[in-house]
């Protein structure tokens, strides 16, 4: 799921340092490029007590402007300990995360020792490079452990899958210089100015050359974002649109032949668009950006997807629709918000993993990490209800699916083992939406626990007094200090649609 | 020295006991080669099939002159060919009875005269673990080399196109490579006792379909009305903890807990809910795992008793706990569960239906469709088809319905802007239901020159095309991508 397993390759490196690079941007880039080293620990959701495995990396960073460090999220993501060092500058000094946005991979770092920053200028963000034009990587990639430079051309700008969030897509330019792991989080620079912090590329044997970098209005977005002291997630229109190139259908929609529009064919609730926008609504234009039939807007001159136009905006801010509705022309203003609904499908870095302990059953939140350490274990019923959580709307009733996730082996649990892996309808009676509901659920009930599944399964049934009387034994056993960490936390999720005060 | 001399006389015993060749004569009575030419449907291009290819096993000559082979054998048939062993002469031959499920079928000579001399083999006894057999192969020359094999097992296990599963023995054998072994019989004492269905050459194990089951199949097939083998129609769970026991009142021992209940199924019209404790079939007591005591094997899977062992339209008999109270309930037996679905899983020799609209190609919903997604298919083929399929009982899908859904869509002027659409069920087209591919076709077939709009279950939601270019254009499409026909209904 990282850059080191997922996206990056080690066999092949550019050209390095140096070489045909003007003197003047190679020192002020040299100047401010900086060595990020992190240990980090990655939980493991399979024991979910744990603090998990400590694991060593090296990235790249670069300061900018009010002595800030700029790096990728996927860098210091689960950091304990960061140091940094500039080349100028032999010394290591520690460094803390003040901000970091995993839904577009850009972290701000921290140094408190005033000494780090002598002799840094602070690298100013430029633009969106041109198609073709040669840009130069600074990072400290696998191969040495000096500054590295290689060179590339601008070969694409386009909307691309951001992987370390797993889920998020946004504005990204491929280039064709070599990035590898130790490249992460490195400026990308044009005319002393960075034109985009390289992120992400492909292993070599998937496709060659193919590098990619966030482009400054990401950077810049993630900027203004953070002003007000945190960083808030992106905010998504949270609807789906075909696109209107059938004449049919265009008829049928009473549009004319102009191929402007696309029609909206989905709502998710709780989103920015519920209960303004409807099915079959045709868009016709974006905040005054008329919308072409294949869902594109121009920006400068170039094309983009709609969504590029909500992009650069936050939360509570509008967009202006114009719309065509019971072939009417129409307007509508929706106030944006994140798309909490879709958190499901986002890799979860920094909080400690949830869960209930009882009886040896251990009860998990459906999360991205608990899928992916699943992998192909997952029976067919747990994996539906992930990846139709969202096309179903299947949060509007279960905001967080309850696992029981596995069974620790116990005398008192020996005919439940086969009951790992299913997804958990109600305890004593009591519905289970999201993971707080469950321990106040356990003390529900007579002297009997009775756990219900999805789908035919059989229940699992427990003895309270059993269970009270195994608990210690089992905490001992397997090391487990304690029973539940149940906590919401911040933990982004739909708030469900659901009436709370339902009868038993 | 003396340890390679003995390893040289093991290996030579092995050997000897391993293959004994028997004369013609005994193969000649007995066994026939089956020579079969095999041509799956395209289930991604319905209106092909894909490149044929050869299958050839041994058969089994019964008394009557019919001879008897594995299901797989001739499954998606082109041509069924028979082989005299020891010469060259040939006949066709027609299938006369097929059940995939039991993964039989009984093959007819269409010449009367052809097996005129082979005495036959008839129907052995069950043989139970640790038994000796022998399975049969035939060498070139048409004589016959008998292995010895061993009954590691008899118990119920899967079988390749069944979902719940039937009596099985476990074979040890060593098999040498020869042709015509797709099937081979399993016998003893000269008589049948199985149909070899599974062969491992690593472990030398295999597992061969035992005489239960081809003595249940012969004697359905007898009357010339081929009914098959009955089904429950419920899902169980075993009842060994005592936890639960409590929490559903079972009785002291025994039982198994009903997880779920096909309300049209044997059980279900018996009487039988979801949460009924299931204590005896028939008068056989059923344990906490779902086993009865066979007279012959000792504790046997529920399976057995109450597919293998009735008939459909035998009488039923149910003894059962719900609530704390034993109740007896009767019923009879059938297949109601298993064939009216509205999904089905098993789908040899049939063309799979479809119909092309202006481009959109909409088929049925079938497991062999989502098989074609391969090994992974419940991960590869589009989710919503394939929750359809699984969990159908419990979304309660009407089983008189079909459900009819967008399989690809065949770029053209008339479909631009839908050409990455794909795996969307219809629920309706013009304001009405459509419950089959008919329905959809007698829709878009009466429809006034206008709009065909296609109501999906999922997003986009729906599709538009005009009706009248629909009609005009059909034959362009089918040149354009030499489509023979536009539907196959």
């Amino acid at each position: 799921m990282t850059f080191w397993s997922k996206v990056f390759t080690v066999t092949l490196l550019g050209w390095v340092l140096g070489g045909c690079t003007k003197d003047g941007q190679l020192t002020e880039a040299k100047k401010n490029v900086v060595m990020v080293e992190v240990t980090s620990q990655t939980w493991d959701y399979r024991l979910p007590w744990n603090p998990g495995t400590v694991s060593s990396a090296r990235g790249a960073g670069f300061v900018i402007r009010g002595k800030r460090i700029l790096t990728n999220a996927h860098v210091i993501s689960g950091a304990r300990y960061i140091t940094v060092q500039r080349e100028a500058d032999p010394r290591k000094y520690p460094a803390k995360v003040k901000f970091v946005a995993h839904d577009c991979d850009l972290a701000m770092v921290e140094v408190e020792d005033p000494e780090f920053f002598k002799g840094t200028t602070a690298l100013a963000l430029g633009n969106i490079p041109e198609l073709e034009s040669v840009v130069s990587v600074y990072g400290f990639p696998i191969g040495g452990d000096r500054l590295s430079v290689t060179r590339g051309v601008v070969s694409r700008i386009d909307y691309n899958a951001y992987t370390h969030s797993g889920r998020e897509s946004h504005l990204a330019i491929q280039i064709d210089a070599a990035i590898n792991p130790g490249n992460s989080g490195g400026p990308v620079m044009q005319a002393d100015k960075v034109v985009g912090v390289a992120f992400q590329g492909f292993r070599g044997d998937v496709a060659q050359n193919v590098g990619y970098m966030i482009p400054t209005p990401v950077i810049r977005r993630f900027l203004q974002d953070v002003e007000d002291g945190k960083y808030d997630h992106y905010v998504d229109i949270a609807i789906r649109w075909m696109t209107l190139e059938n004449p049919a259908m265009r008829k049928y929609l009473g549009r004319p032949d102009d191929g402007l529009g696309v029609v909206v064919t989905d709502i998710f609730s709780e989103g920015s668009s519920d209960g303004i926008l409807q099915k079959g609504d045709v868009l016709l234009s974006i905040d005054g950006h008329p919308i072409e039939s294949d869902g594109s807007v121009r920006l400068q001159g170039q094309p983009v997807q709609l969504e590029e136009i909500v992009e650069r905006k936050f939360a509570g801010d509008p967009v202006e629709l114009e719309l065509w509705r019971n072939r009417k022309l129409d307007r509508a203003t929706l106030k944006l918000r994140p798309a909490e609904m879709f958190s499901m499908y986002e890799f979860l870095y920094e909080p400690s993993p949830r869960y209930v302990l009882y009886g040896g059953l251990v009860f998990q939140p459906l999360t991205s990490n608990l899928m992916g350490m699943l992998a192909g274990s997952a029976d067919l019923r747990l994996r539906q209800t992930y990846s139709l959580f969202g096309q179903d709307q299947i949060y509007r009733e279960t905001p967080e699916p309850v696992i029981l996730s596995s069974v620790l082996p116990d005398p008192l649990n020996v005919y439940l083992r086969g009951l790992a892996g299913q997804v958990v309808r109600e305890i004593n009676g009591k519905r289970i939406r999201t993971l707080a509901d469950v321990e106040p659920a356990l003390r529900e009930g007579g002297e009997r626990t009775v756990i219900r599944f999805e789908g035919d399964q059989r229940p699992a049934v427990l003895k309270k007094a059993e269970v009270d009387l195994a608990t210690p034994r089992i905490m001992a056993q397997y090391g487990i200090t304690e029973v539940s960490r149940s906590g919401i936390e911040g933990r982004r999720l739909a708030k469900g649609s659901y009436s709370r005060t339902e009868s038993k | 020295m003396s340890s390679a001399f003995r390893f040289l006389i093991l290996f030579f015993l092995a050997f000897s006991v391993q293959g004994r060749t028997a004369g013609l004569g005994e193969s000649r009575g007995s066994l026939v080669r089956v020579r079969t030419s095999i041509q799956p449907f395209d289930q991604f291009r319905p209106w092909q099939k894909k490149s044929p290819f050869g299958l050839s096993g041994t058969g089994v000559v019964l008394p009557g002159g019919m001879v008897l082979v594995t299901a797989s054998l001739v499954a998606n048939r082109t041509e069924v060919g028979l082989e005299k062993p020891g010469s060259a002469e040939k006949c066709a031959a027609e299938v006369e009875a097929i059940d995939y499920e039991a993964n039989l079928a009984l093959l007819k000579p269409t010449n009367a005269e052809f097996l005129k001399g082979f005495s036959g083999v008839a129907l052995g006894n069950n043989l139970k673990a640790g038994d000796t057999a022998e399975v049969w192969q035939l060498e070139r020359n048409g004589e016959m080399l008998r292995n010895q094999a061993e009954i590691l097992s008899a118990g119920v296990g899967r079988y390749p196109s069944d979902e719940a599963g039937f009596l099985v023995y476990g074979v040890r054998v060593s098999l040498p490579k020869r042709d015509d072994s797709y099937t081979l019989p399993l016998m003893r004492n000269g008589m049948l006792s199985g149909m070899m269905m599974a062969y491992d050459r690593d472990s030398q194990e295999g597992t061969a379909i035992p005489v239960p089951m081809i003595e249940h199949f012969l004697k359905d097939s007898a009357d010339g009305k081929y009914e098959g083998f009955p089904t429950l129609g419920v899902s169980w769970s075993p009842l060994r903890d005592p936890n639960l026991r409590e929490e559903v009142k079972a009785p002291s021992t025994g039982g198994i807990l009903l997880t779920r209940v096909n309300t049209i199924g044997t059980a279900g019209r018996a009487g039988l809910k979801e949460g009924d404790v299931l204590l005896a079939v028939d008068g056989f007591k059923l344990d906490e795992d779902g086993n009865y005591r066979d007279s012959l094997y000792g504790p046997t899977s529920i399976g057995n008793l109450v597919r293998t062992r009735p008939y459909v339209g035998t009488h039923a008999k149910f003894r059962i706990s719900r609530d704390g109270n034993e109740i007896e309930l009767s019923g009879s037996y059938d297949r109601r569960a298993r064939d009216e679905v509205a999904i089905p899983s098993l789908q040899f020799d049939v063309a799979p239906r479809y119909l092309i609209l202006g481009g959109l190609v909409f088929q049925e919903l079938s497991g062999v469709y989502l098989q074609e997604w391969g090994d992974k298919w419940s991960e590869r083929a589009p989710q919503r088809l394939v929750q359809l399929f699984s969990f159908q009982q419990e979304m309660k899908l009407d089983p008189k319905k079909r459900v009819v859904f967008l399989s690809q869509v065949l770029p053209s002027s008339m479909t631009a802007g839908y050409q990455h659409l794909s795996g969307l069920v219809v629920t309706g087209c013009n304001g009405k239901q459509v419950g089959n591919l008919e329905e959809l076709a007698s829709i878009a077939d009466s429809a006034p020159d206008g709009n065909l709009v296609f109501e999906l279950m999922d997003d986009p939601g729906k599709l538009v095309l005009d009706a009248s270019e629909v009609k005009s254009g059909g034959e362009k499409l089918c040149k354009a991508y030499g489509i023979p026909a536009l539907r196959k209904l």
